[in-house]
């Protein structure tokens, strides 16, 4: 499929009020060229789930928009503000309002759970040490792991990191949520507890954009799924509609594929 | 099965405690030779040490060596740190690159070129116009410059061995860069090289010993003092020889008590 033909399939107008408007981006990594003219808007409120086969540049897209990854060409515009022509101070500040999770949690080892999450809002100055621990035990109520306040990651579980790495995420008060595959490093037995929080999150009105291979979170979370191969989105839709009814034929091949 | 692979029980236990006091026992003897033959004035060790005080060369020596070592151990650590923030800044985000360059430069002058010729040019040339009752700045400075080199690629390591992950963690919560180095990097690359900067320290111990190139009477030139004096070398350079591995074994034992101490603080 053409760019051309793509911009043509767009599920949503260019919209000036959308949180997030990503037109033509593309990243290279010397001659690998991975993304090939992403376009597309998210509104506040969206969950957008990102899903697609290995390679196919779902997570380089996702690092691109808090410019963890610097897209080669395009542009990403943030309420209003174009990504790209922001300096240095400028991206610190918007990386303040897209919190972001890891597949491999990237707890900070050598501080307790309760620092990891307070580390941020008490050195960049949004909060004194007192709030940010208030803010920190409520968190981890809401997690769920009060009780591990005081403990050092290595003593968690890997469900249980990702669960704080997202409270950790939250402390910011962000208006996105961006998630590298939260679930793909996790016990079999240990992803139920992680996708529950999320769903929480989504209920509890977070924009977010996921990316994962939880079909079923995709199917009962997502308000929009979005299907990417070979650096391009080749199908967005509603989950029922793009589960039930695929349009694409790549889409197809890999939803029969996949276990759902 | 073959008796060798049996753990040997009877008789043994008493054969271990006579062997401990045979050996503390040749111990108390040398140290009771020693003694007695340094208060009798007779004997090499009297003549060597207790005539004209001479064991007061090895005490202000060794008293040099101590404070030389600190105190370049402190510069070249702070030189250090200083030179690897830049280094490693430089290999994460491609920025400070002509800071880079002459960091570079040191590493490999500081590297390539032998611990006395730089300690004489310090001295002789760069600090030529110098009093020399300040020489043991200029070797506290040479030292230090020279350590700072070893400790700088040391501390890289340890912040290029920092999972890349959690520069990133650190930067999606939008830390600047060198808050992320300050609160999240660095206290974990320290606690990884700490082992190898006790080591350092070892080492640069034993390198003062070249101090007395440039007239320093620190331990080594204290015993040489002795030597000159006595004609006598066997005595004041074994003395000297003991000295330093009692004053490194002490540090090696040191660092190994850290050692398990940093290693239990990660089982947590």
């Amino acid at each position: 499929m053409t760019n051309a033909e793509h911009s043509k399939l767009k599920v949503h107008p260019e919209l000036s009020d959308s949180m997030i408007t990503v037109k033509d981006l593309h990243k290279c990594f010397g001659e690998l060229h991975i993304l090939k003219g992403i376009s597309t808007t998210i509104d506040q409120g969206e969950k957008v789930v990102i899903i697609g086969p290995s390679g196919s540049g779902k997570s380089t897209f996702l690092r691109c928009l808090n410019l963890l990854e610097r897209p080669t060409s395009g542009s990403i515009v943030l309420d209003g503000v174009d990504l790209l022509t922001l300096n240095e101070k400028g991206v610190n500040y918007m990386r303040q309002s897209m919190g972001m999770v890891f597949q491999h949690f990237n707890l900070f080892p050598h501080l307790t759970i309760r620092k990891n999450i307070t580390l941020a809002p008490v050195k960049l100055g949004l909060m004194t040490e007192e709030e940010a621990n208030a803010k920190a035990d409520d968190l981890l109520e809401k997690v769920g792991l009060y009780d591990k306040c005081d403990a050092y990651p290595s003593q968690l579980s890997g469900g249980q990191k990702q669960r704080i790495a997202i409270a950790r995420a939250l402390a910011m008060n962000p208006e996105v949520m961006l998630f590298d595959e939260p679930t793909s490093a996790l016990d079999p037995e240990m992803v139920g507890e992680v996708l529950n929080l999320m769903k929480q999150l989504a209920s509890d009105g977070m924009t977010m954009i996921v990316v994962t291979h939880e079909m079923g979170f995709a199917k009962e979370v997502a308000s929009r799924v979005m299907f990417m191969d070979d650096g391009q989105i080749l199908e967005e839709a509603p989950p029922e509609e793009f589960f039930s009814n695929p349009k694409n034929e790549r889409t197809k091949l890999f939803l029969s594929k996949v276990l759902i | 099965m073959s008796k060798s692979f049996v753990e040997p029980k009877a008789g043994n236990k008493k054969l271990r405690i006579l062997a401990v006091i045979l050996v503390i026992a040749a111990a108390g003897a040398a140290i009771a030779a020693f003694v007695i033959n340094l208060l009798d004035k007779d004997s090499k060790l009297y003549e060597t040490f207790v005539v004209d005080n001479r064991w007061q060369y090895l005490l202000s020596g060794l008293g040099n060596t101590l404070i030389i070592t600190a105190c370049a151990a402190v510069l070249g650590i702070l030189i250090g740190f200083l030179v690897a923030m830049i280094r490693s800044t430089h290999d994460k985000t491609g920025k400070l690159k002509i800071g880079n360059f002459i960091c570079r430069i040191y590493l490999t002058v500081i590297r390539g070129t032998p611990m006395v010729v730089q300690l004489l040019i310090m001295y002789f040339v760069i600090f030529a116009t110098l009093n020399s009752k300040y020489k043991i700045f200029v070797a506290i400075l040479a030292f230090g410059i020279n350590s700072g080199a070893y400790v700088a690629e040391i501390v890289r390591s340890g912040i290029m061995s920092i999972d890349n992950g959690q520069f990133e963690a650190g930067a999606s919560l939008g830390l600047s860069y060198p808050k992320v180095m300050l609160y999240i990097i660095l206290p974990q690359a320290f606690k990884n090289v700490l082992p190898a900067l006790a080591n350092e320290v070892i080492v640069l111990l034993k390198e003062t010993s070249v101090a007395g190139y440039i007239g320093m009477e620190d331990l080594t030139k204290g015993g040489d003092i002795i030597r000159a004096n006595t004609y006598q070398a066997f005595m004041p350079l074994l003395a000297v020889a003991a000295i330093y591995l009692i004053m490194v074994v002490i540090l090696t034992a040191l660092v190994g008590k850290l050692e398990r101490r940093l290693a239990k603080n990660d089982k947590r």
